[in-house]
């Protein structure tokens, strides 16, 4: 959520006034387009007009994040190594690595440099995504929350036959990304892209016989019209709608951007409209899902790095650590005391302006008086969930091997090697997403899967998974 | 007193046609002579010169591997690295026919569209009809692109309007973005759609520049309405249609790629990925700089090429030319 729903910018915001109050140091914010982060981010760097600090992902890993990685970014001078600045300029931050070495491990590069001033994330907030489904639905039609994949057919056939529902399962794609991600996809014990696999050796899902068989089970409930018929082209707006016009009843969303907020819109129209999270799908009875979403202590896509251009690195430094002190701390996990929390018995609790708004949800409000992402600790007093169905969802989704089969994010793959993987990835990141709709929509014969698969190789990913079984190697002996 | 058509096609020159050279020392004399009038053009030359001739030099980056820090110049050479990569990528072929065919289909469809339009409009006496049609159709020019494509995503999803009314006829319902079959019909003619009343502007105005004595001429010599619109009004705009044919020409390859990112998915890559979608994706998206700037530099060399021979074979065959 975005405070700049309601001011232009962060500056003034109750939070951005405070923050400057309390350090001393005005700070002028950009903002980008939300539609067109990674564009903006590649327009600024390639114009190399930088500001001072940019909070962005530098890992190199995900889609638009820095390519080459931090080292890279740092080779290429856009921005600085902050080992020094962080020894001297940061106590409050230089303490908290001390005292979590695997958070340590996450925030440096292969050579032991830092790189951004990290946000960390509570540890009961790292599982924010998965299945979700219609309670009202599956209790009008005396079903149960499905578990396995067999289950859910039932389910969608239901939703679909007794409830009207047009494209009974449906989740946003947008640009060239599936948000089902590893649902679904887990329960033939594979992912959607590079994991972990049993012997602990790096693998690419896409590519795997398993896959196949996540395909043709998709393909099966698209022809079958249990899958969104128009799914390649359905957007979160697009979802919003048919999930709050009951056309679909079931998707694989977030907790608070879906659950939240579908439940949030419904409460009036529908009172009975209820949504639960469903564990991760398996193929038999009781297994435990091979992987789902679990997010990492540290969320390196809120974390700012210090780039070259600024002129006064340390006065940076201090204003960045300054979030990481127990005052600091406060102020962005809940705002200013009196107006947006109170203490109750030694817990921070937010106000009611905060909590029971007329007309915005609860992130919307702390979006105004602290800031929900960024570089600073998460307290694991906060709780943004509205809902008992969210809690509840935290735990069913968190009950995966998730930790055991996703690649970290902060693999550092060398200069190199990531130009290298970079060719390869945009060849195999095209073509895959290519044949992926091909496939499901019955467009290209599952037969040829076996060719889908030879092109890849030839496109090079058993050298892309070579050069991330090294990097989690030497991730590994950090 | 009337003259015969064929005696006066060459006076229908448009005004910047060519019409004199200045000689060896022609241009410092003629600058004397009018200096106001260069005065005048100097904020363009330099608009040109800014905008426009400037950042070519940033051309220099589809031979350099390039990295933001070390600039344009620091760069280090690599020569036709990314062409040789480009020409013997997977997709090569696959862009440059769709290209061309979105073109092709564009110059044979939507290029006439405003001519026919526009002549039809033409023959039209009631001044209130006519001016509405006028109005109804240019409208959808002023809608931003964004939304159009919004609305062609809304009306052709499998729901949509366009469903109902085929379903109606007993067709299958289908998600049309999602068929690579129908993109290239769905383009052209939602583009025919927000553009041909727009188009007409021009041609309206060539149309009234047509001497009326000569359709009196016509008349007096037994030509029907249909007579009249071939050998009067139709030589009358020739010139006009030549100049806009070569103009087209020239954007040939550079098939509105904004239009193709906001409506494509990779599930119809295979007919809707044209030249410039693929430069915003590898270039923009992917970061590669260097490599979406070998594509596009590929691309504007070819248009170039296109707009040279088309005015050189209009001057030879029609006397008419840009330049």
């Amino acid at each position: 959520m975005n405070a700049v729903t309601f001011f232009p910018n962060l500056a003034d915001t109750p939070f951005g006034k405070a923050l400057a109050d309390k350090t001393g140091v005005q700070v002028k914010y950009i903002h980008p387009n939300e539609q067109q982060t990674k564009e903006q981010f590649n327009l600024m760097i390639a114009s190399d007009e930088l500001p001072d600090t940019i909070e962005y992902d530098w890992t190199g890993r995900s889609a638009g994040s820095y390519p080459g990685g931090p080292e890279k970014a740092i080779k290429d001078g856009v921005i600085l190594e902050l080992n020094d600045i962080i020894d001297k300029y940061a106590p409050n931050l230089k303490k908290k690595l001390e005292e979590d070495k695997e958070l340590d491990k996450m925030v440096k590069t292969d050579s032991g440099k830092y790189y951004v001033f990290p946000m960390i994330r509570n540890p009961a907030g790292l599982v924010f995504r998965g299945p979700m489904i219609r309670k009202d639905w599956l209790d009008d039609l005396n079903l149960p929350v499905p578990t396995t994949i067999d289950e859910w057919e039932t389910t969608l056939k239901a939703f679909k036959e007794k409830k009207g529902a047009k494209a009974p399962l449906s989740v946003t794609y947008t640009g060239g990304n599936f948000e089902i991600r590893d649902a679904f996809i887990g329960a033939y014990h594979t992912s959607n892209t590079f994991y972990i696999g049993d012997e602990g050796k790096v693998k690419y899902g896409p590519v795997d016989p398993e896959y196949k068989e996540f395909l043709t089970l998709f393909r099966k409930w698209f022809a079958e019209g249990l899958f969104d018929k128009d799914f390649a082209l359905t957007d979160s707006k697009a979802l919003d709608n048919k999930m709050l016009t009951g056309q679909t009843g079931a998707t694989v969303h977030q907790l608070s951007g879906g659950i939240g907020k579908w439940m949030d819109a419904m409460k009036k129209q529908d009172p009975k409209f209820k949504l639960v999270g469903a564990p991760y799908p398996s193929l038999n009875k009781g297994e435990i899902p091979f992987i789902g979403q679990r997010d990492f202590k540290y969320n390196p896509g809120a974390s700012k790095a210090i780039t070259t251009a600024a002129k006064n690195p340390e006065l940076v430094a201090k204003w960045l650590d300054y979030a990481y002190s127990d005052e600091g701390a406060m102020l962005f996990n809940f705002g200013i005391e009196g107006e947006s929390y109170t203490m109750e018995n030694g817990t921070p609790v937010y106000t009611n302006q905060i909590k029971n708004n007329e007309k915005y949800t609860l992130q919307q409000m702390v979006s105004i008086y602290a800031k929900p992402n960024g570089p600073y600790e998460v307290d694991s007093r906060r709780n943004w969930n509205t809902y008992p169905e969210q809690d509840e969802a935290v735990k069913i989704w968190s009950n995966t091997e998730a930790e055991k089969h996703i690649l970290p994010a902060f693999l550092t793959p060398t200069d190199e090697e990531s130009k290298e993987l970079g060719k390869i990835m945009t060849n195999v990141n095209n073509y895959k997403e290519e044949m992926f709709v091909k496939f499901i929509v019955g467009k290209e014969a599952i037969e040829n899967y076996d060719q889908y698969v030879a092109q890849i190789k030839k496109l090079g990913i058993d050298r892309a998974v070579e050069i991330y079984q090294s990097a989690l190697d030497r991730y590994n002996k950090r | 007193m009337a003259k015969h058509p064929s005696q006066v096609e060459h006076s229908t020159r448009l005004p910047y046609a060519r019409t004199k050279t200045l000689g060896r020392w022609g241009l410092p004399k003629d600058i004397r002579k009018n200096p106001w009038l260069y005065i005048m053009l100097t904020p363009v030359l330099l608009y040109f010169t800014v905008f426009n001739y400037y950042p070519m030099y940033g051309a220099l980056i589809a031979f350099k591997d390039f990295s933001p820090r070390l600039g344009i110049m620091g760069s280090p050479w690599v020569g036709w690295e990314h062409f040789e990569s480009f020409f013997q990528g997977i997709y090569f072929w696959r862009i440059i026919k769709n290209t061309l065919l979105i073109s092709i289909y564009e110059l044979i469809f939507a290029f006439p569209a405003p001519l026919i339009l526009a002549l039809l409009l033409n023959e039209v006496r009631k001044t209130l009809f006519k001016r509405t049609v006028q109005t109804l159709t240019y409208m959808p020019h002023f809608i931003s692109l964004v939304v159009v494509c919004g609305i062609i995503k809304e009306f052709t999803m499998s729901d949509g309007i366009i469903n109902d009314l085929f379903s109606f006829f007993g067709w299958e319902r289908v998600s049309m973005l999602l068929e690579s079959e129908y993109f290239r019909t769905i383009f052209i003619s939602s583009g025919i759609w927000q553009n041909i009343g727009w188009g007409t502007i021009i041609y309206l105005a060539a149309l009234a520049g047509i001497d009326q004595e000569q359709y009196e001429a016509a008349r007096m010599d037994g030509a029907s309405r249909w007579k009249q619109m071939l050998h009067v009004t139709l030589p009358g705009i020739l010139p006009t249609i030549i100049i806009l044919f070569i103009l087209e020409m020239g954007r040939i390859m550079n098939v509105g790629g904004e239009k193709i990112i906001l409506l494509y998915n990779p599930s119809i890559y295979d007919t809707a990925d044209v030249i410039s979608s693929y430069v915003y994706r590898m270039g923009l998206q992917e970061f590669d700089y260097s490599f979406g700037s070998a594509v596009g530099l590929f691309n504007s060399a070819i248009n170039f090429t296109l707009v040279i021979c088309s005015n050189w074979l209009s001057r030879k065959m029609n006397n008419t030319s840009l330049w």
